[in-house]
């Protein structure tokens, strides 16, 4: 039983311009709640690797350089 | 993105401390600090599946007390009055007037951390009064800070922390009594065994219950983290939870989920209002009664029901503004931008919340007494999800800290409980079940089949023969779930064994509701088919636990008042009920 | 074996600290948050030297951090940040320095109270507020006479803070000051003091040109005042803000002003449903029985809210 993906706008959006994660940051991903934040192995930045967002903050709010933005979920906005 | 991240690592580690503290969030910080600081020779562990910094219900603060009992505003023996009351008189006193002895040592505590409430010009605190009852507001205007704030108490104290860790069970000693818990580390799969002489669960409310109308698993009323792990674990170990019937349900911002707080902008002038701008809730407590006026309002001509804020001053909009959007639920602004909606210019739409547990709003949460004790010894609970009624975050605090102080004592005066390494073993097995099967069901349509029922079937006002089916339905995901779920990396693993504590939940809150043969609580625990209130058979707690392995429910009695409530006070609330079924 | 550490370590403050000296500002950004999490007051030092650093996103997460951290040397390094070229970096220290609550950080503010800045200036008086110095007094003080409405203001606040009676003349001289927000500040900082002075300055100001204002004084008034010199409130009942009218009629209800029962009984028509509900809650709190028919009148009020209130009134008139 084979699985599929479906896909879905995901609230958390990085720019990566500003996001220092390559230099060693990790707050974004220490402080969300729900653990769906990672680090990319390809780029060196933070990303939204699991849609499971409760749009709470901490993670826009602690970013020390302004590089993320929490959109209200699609399904709810 | 590499195969290594969230990879699953085959490892085992073993600790021991005196005083384990499962639950970072409001509670749980609280209770680890209190031990340690009580007996800073202690080992006193706190563990959490998140991250201490921004864990929990309170993730991102609070925008004010809603139950501060401070001297000379209000006392111990009119809060606990209250809370009888508006508990349909279902009610331990004696934690509920601890909390209110003991609250108001905790708010200096936390200003003393750092947490700024609000003061008048005089540099007082500035206590808001919200009605002639004995509930009392003061406003946290840097309520955002909270969590910082806690944390680097915990710091400075030298509690250890440990984050990304998931408790799955609780351990027994052969007598019974708790010996520690088992863990699993959300981003490896590494097991943790932790002895402990004594145990505080503080995993706040089973809130992944029901299903939230916009059918997005995460866009819950509670912190979506909060899956009811520590509903689940405490059964296991075998304590008794009570009045699990007595659904948690709030009114909150339609579509977004988030509370309206108009606790919060009630003092400005902002209530709630039926689509005529004018009030309707008669119920003068925070109770299931008044959540039941609010749903007739719901399903009536009058419907839907709103928060108004439009006529009041532009200048006060903007102050209820800079609290609203900046503490608890921050995106909050957010949603209202995105729709355009202008508290000055438009009432804000408002519903009510899935179903969920939460003593913390309601009163479903693990039995304890007012030192915080559960049914098992060694075994300790509080904030959200052990019952002690209505107790919010200020309850979490200061339960947190009673809890603290009695578990590093009883620590104290006990060796180190033997552990079963079979136990462990078997733990081990089941809950990496899911990571050695090649293919199966992910945990995501576990879970939403699970709340979905529990909404088709659960959900008041509650029909025996659907909470019935819904049973039925239960055991056959229990089925699926056992034999079937499927998680590829250790992130799939974390929300696998989130899906059972759910199902847990869900099985519990349809045994414990068809327990209960009567309606209680307004609309939390409205059974159409027992549709009165039934005072001679059923004015006492009802508790859930597991026996031989069986989920079973027994009466206990309600222990004597120690502030009485006069017949007519009591009568107040029947009144109310009256008047709606009329 | 295990892969992972249980428990979180925050590594040696001094081996953190060495990112600060890194060509990379982002390195140096990081090693603050760094710094800063390990709530170590040995980080402080280190954390003042990045507070100077050449890169803005450096000083200013610095100066963001130090708000967790207490006492004179962080009181320093941010006072230092006050001048900040980059007002960002600035502000986020004077965000900062409200969070200190060691007296002992008040020495290295005092004499930034008379700096050449207004910025730095309503910054020190409000780091100076909460930490309660007797020695701020003399420069509070002198604040009121400043030519910036925002220093006025502070210094009011350092003032009423302290609650010294000595200083209830520059209050009240605060009552009468051409910006609204230090009159109002002034009022909120007089309550304390149930001193005739005090309470004839707030009824003065009953008839401030500004709502907020009068509401403010309204409102001050049930703190300060007593039953008779809160009679003018009965005046106020007819003021054009309904805010106005909301806090008189609560101060009325709280001081248990009995001859403003008939006015009271008055208000108990008023269009807004809060007010009625205001107006039954002051009746309740008199308790005088002359407002029976008043509230009788209202028991079948459209609104929930007032006719609650009402018979909670009415039980309060019997007992």
């Amino acid at each position: 039983m084979p699985l599929a993906h479906s896909p879905s706008a995901v609230p958390v959006t990085v720019d990566e311009a500003k996001c220092i994660a390559d230099k060693g940051c990790t707050v974004c991903v220490d402080v969300c709640p729900l653990d769906v934040l990672r680090i990319s192995d390809l780029t060196g930045k933070a990303h939204m690797k699991y849609d499971e967002c409760w749009y709470c903050m901490p993670c826009e709010t602690d970013c020390p350089t302004g590089a993320v933005t929490v959109q209200i979920p699609y399904l709810l906005r | 993105m590499s195969a290594g991240q969230d990879a699953i690592q085959e490892a085992t580690n073993e600790v021991a401390c005196d005083v384990l503290v499962i639950g970072g969030g409001t509670a749980g910080p609280m209770a680890a600090l209190k031990a340690k600081l009580r007996n800073p020779a202690a080992r006193v562990i706190l563990l959490e599946k998140a991250n201490v910094k921004r864990s929990g219900a309170i993730s991102m603060g609070m925008d004010g007390l809603n139950n501060a009992v401070i001297p000379g505003y209000a006392t111990p023996e009119q809060y606990t009055k209250e809370i009888t009351i508006a508990n349909d008189g279902i009610c331990d006193q004696a934690p509920v007037y601890k909390y209110a002895e003991r609250c108001f040592e905790i708010i200096q505590e936390l200003d003393r951390f750092g947490i700024r409430f609000q003061r008048d010009g005089n540099g007082d605190y500035d206590v808001k009064k919200v009605h002639h009852l004995g509930t009392y507001v003061l406003p946290m205007p840097n309520g955002d800070t909270v969590k910082k704030a806690l944390y680097r108490q915990l710091r400075k104290a030298q509690v250890l922390i440990s984050n990304r860790f998931m408790a799955t069970r609780l351990l027994n000693a052969p007598d019974g009594a708790v010996a520690g818990a088992v863990a699993v580390n959300t981003r490896t799969a590494e097991f943790l065994v932790i002895r402990a002489k004594a145990v505080i669960l503080c995993l706040g409310a089973a809130g992944r219950l029901g299903l939230p109308h916009s059918g997005y698993l995460w866009g819950t009323y509670e912190n979506a983290a909060n899956s009811g792990d520590g509903y689940s674990m405490a059964y296991h170990a075998g304590a008794g939870l009570a009045n699990l019937e007595c659904f948690q349900i709030n009114p909150l911002i339609k579509d977004y989920n988030g509370p309206a707080c108009a606790y919060v902008a009630g003092p400005f002038g902002a209530y709630t209002a039926n689509s005529q701008g004018n009030r309707f809730i008669e119920c003068d407590y925070w109770s299931g009664q008044m959540m039941q006026e609010f749903y007739n309002e719901l399903q009536s001509g009058n419907g839907p029901v709103f928060l108004k804020l439009d006529h009041l001053h532009a200048d006060t909009v903007s102050e209820i503004e800079s609290i609203l959007h900046k503490v608890e639920r921050p995106s909050r602004g957010r949603f209202h931008e995105n729709r355009g909606t202008d508290y000055r210019h438009r009432m804000v739409e408002m519903h009510i919340s899935e179903v969920g547990f939460c003593s913390g709003h309601s009163a479903s949460g693990v039995f304890v007494d007012e030192f915080a004790r559960t049914t098992v010894s060694g075994l300790y609970s509080a904030g959200d999800m052990a019952n002690v009624p209505h107790n919010y975050m200020l309850g979490a605090f200061t339960n947190g800290a009673v809890a603290g102080e009695h578990a590093i004592d009883h620590a104290g005066e006990i060796d180190l409980p033997a552990i079963d390494v079979e136990a462990i073993a078997r733990e081990r097995e089941r809950v990496l079940a899911p990571t050695r099967r090649e293919d199966g069901i992910p945990p995501n349509q576990i879970e939403y089949k699970t709340r979905r029922f529990v909404n088709d079937y659960l959900q008041p006002p509650k029909v025996t023969a659907k909470m019935e089916i819904g049973q039925r339905r239960f055991s056959e995901i229990r089925e699926d779930l056992e034999t079937r779920m499927v998680a590829r990396d250790s992130h799939e693993l974390l929300r696998a064994l989130e899906a059972a504590s759910i199902l847990d939940c869900a099985e519990m809150a349809a045994h414990a509701s068809l327990y209960r043969t009567e309606s209680r609580w307004g609309l939390y625990h409205n059974r159409t088919d027992f549709p009165e209130k039934n005072d001679a058979d059923w004015f006492c707690h009802a508790i859930l636990r597991k026996a031989d392995g069986r989920m079973v429910s027994e009466k206990r009695p309600v222990t004597p008042y120690i502030v009485p409530i006069e017949a007519e006070e009591r009568g107040a609330y029947d009144r109310q009920r009256v008047r709606r079924q009329a | 074996m295990p892969v992972t550490d249980p428990f979180e370590n925050f590594g040696d403050v001094a081996e953190i600290a060495l990112g600060l000296d890194d060509a990379d500002p982002a390195v140096r950004r990081v090693a603050v948050l760094a710094l800063a999490e390990t709530a170590d007051p040995d980080a402080v030092p280190h954390l003042a030297r990045a507070v100077a650093d050449r890169n803005l996103d450096v000083r200013r997460q610095a100066a963001l951090s130090l708000g967790g951290f207490d006492g004179p040397q962080t009181a320093e390094a941010l006072a230092g940040a006050l001048t900040d070229p980059d007002k960002a970096v600035a502000v986020a220290a004077a965000e900062s320095l409200t969070e200190l609550k060691d007296q002992r950080a008040g020495a290295p503010l005092l004499p930034l109270t008379g700096h050449a800045d207004p910025f730095v200036r309503a910054a020190a008086l409000r780091a100076l507020r909460g930490l309660r110095l007797p020695e701020a007094l003399g420069p509070a003080v002198a604040a009121l006479g400043d030519p910036e409405p925002a220093v006025r203001a502070q210094g009011v606040g350092v003032i009423a803070y302290l609650k010294q009676e000595a200083a209830l003349p520059s209050l009240i001289a605060a009552t009468r000051d051409a910006d609204a927000e230090v009159r109002r500040a002034a009022l909120g900082g007089l309550a304390f003091a149930r001193h005739a002075s005090a309470v004839d300055a707030i009824a003065g100001a009953l008839h401030d040109s500004e709502w907020s204002v009068r509401e403010t004084a309204a409102e001050a008034l049930g703190r300060a005042g007593a039953a008779e010199s809160a009679e003018v409130l009965i005046a106020v009942l007819d003021d054009a803000a309904w805010q106005v009218r909301q806090k008189a009629l609560r101060s009325l209800g709280r001081l248990k002003v009995r001859r403003a029962v008939t006015s009271v009984v008055l208000a108990l028509s008023e269009e807004m449903a809060g007010l009625r509900k205001e107006a039954a809650a002051a009746l309740g709190e008199i308790a005088d029985p002359t407002a029976r028919a008043g509230l009788e009148g209202i028991v079948n009020d459209p609104d929930p809210d007032v006719r609650k209130t009402a018979r909670w009134a009415l039980g309060r008139l019997a007992a």
